[in-house]
């Protein structure tokens, strides 16, 4: 992967400001470079607020819902991770519960096994 | 009292001038000058060298002039420093007065418009010597040398792109994070474009081979 556009999502993750999710998430996890998708959807998770998480988990395609196995596989291995897991609990929850699409409900399901797991 | 008389006595005395001469009816000119005994301590016009005979007459002469040269540098640097240092603060003064001033001389405009017809007219010939070199070259080698512009541009686009990697940080705004993402974005299509165009010449050159 381009070592500028790296530096350039990983200013983004560390970035206060909210509206750096939205670039990640139009920039970063629409990208075609499955690197990339990767590298944003970890940035999205290290975020650990309810707007980042909710992009890498109730949106299919992206993150834990990635086609690519490696971009999918990343990002349950960052939530594993956090230390903080009460916001990721919570939107899984959520996602269970509420999701429309049968798809997220099972990869979410999946990812809060883990979680239970760990 | 006898004091004083002394004085007088010695004043009153006749000074001898070293200088006087006797005229006497002669024929002979030379003969004013003569001092009656009273010559000069320093002989003016003697010749310095007469009594070196052995020694190499224009190496002393050489030696004394650089000494006198010598002589005459030590006693003008002091006036040549102070006139140096005057004059430069005559132009310190000059310059800051003109930068300070609004001066319009109705001469510069043409000054500054010949200029530029100038720069102009060297440009265009220059322009003309390029167009007539690259219509004389081979269709072939305006290839290359489109090829070495694209290669030029890339090799600027990412030094400006490392410069800018410098700079990269989360205390820059959102929007610059976002544009030199774009940036980036469009920098990789562009190269994959080339590699794309660059393949395909090559397989077409090979299937004409």
């Amino acid at each position: 992967m381009n070592k500028n556009i790296a530096e350039i999502i990983d200013a983004l993750g560390a970035h206060e400001d909210i509206s750096s999710i939205g670039v990640l998430e139009e920039l970063g996890t629409n990208s075609p470079d499955n690197e990339i998708r990767e590298y944003t959807s970890r940035a999205l998770v290290r975020k650990n607020i309810h707007d980042s998480l909710k992009v890498v988990i109730i949106n299919q395609g992206k993150g834990i819902n990635d086609l690519s196995p490696s971009v999918a596989m990343s990002t349950i291995n960052e939530i594993l991770s956090l230390k903080d897991k009460s916001e990721v609990i919570k939107i899984l929850d959520d996602t269970i519960n509420m999701h429309s699409d049968e798809t997220v409900k099972e990869n979410a399901r999946s990812v809060k096994s883990l979680l239970a797991l760990s | 009292m006898a004091n004083v008389n002394k004085v007088e006595l010695n004043l009153s005395r006749k000074i001898v001038n070293p200088f006087k001469t006797t005229r006497k009816s002669t024929t002979n000119p030379f003969k004013f000058n003569d001092f009656e005994g009273n010559t000069l301590d320093v002989a003016i016009c003697a010749d310095v060298f007469e009594g070196t005979k052995g020694v190499n007459k224009l190496k002393m002469i050489s030696s004394s002039v650089i000494g006198s040269v010598t002589k005459i540098r030590k006693s003008i640097t002091e006036p040549i420093v102070n006139f140096a240092n005057r004059v430069k603060d005559v132009i310190t003064g000059a310059w800051d007065y003109a930068k300070n001033t609004n001066v319009e001389i109705a001469g510069l405009k043409n000054i500054s418009e010949s200029i530029h017809n100038a720069g102009k007219g060297i440009s265009e010939s220059i322009s003309g010597i390029r167009q007539s070199i690259y219509d004389s070259m081979p269709p072939l080698l305006h290839k290359d040398i489109a090829d070495i512009g694209r290669d030029i541009l890339a090799s600027c686009s990412s030094l400006i792109s490392i410069h800018n990697h410098e700079k990269i940080s989360s205390a820059m705004p959102v929007e610059s994070l976002e544009a030199l993402w774009k940036k980036e974005i469009s920098l990789m299509a562009e190269q994959e474009t080339k590699k794309i165009a660059l393949s395909s010449d090559k397989s077409m050159k090979a299937q004409v081979a």
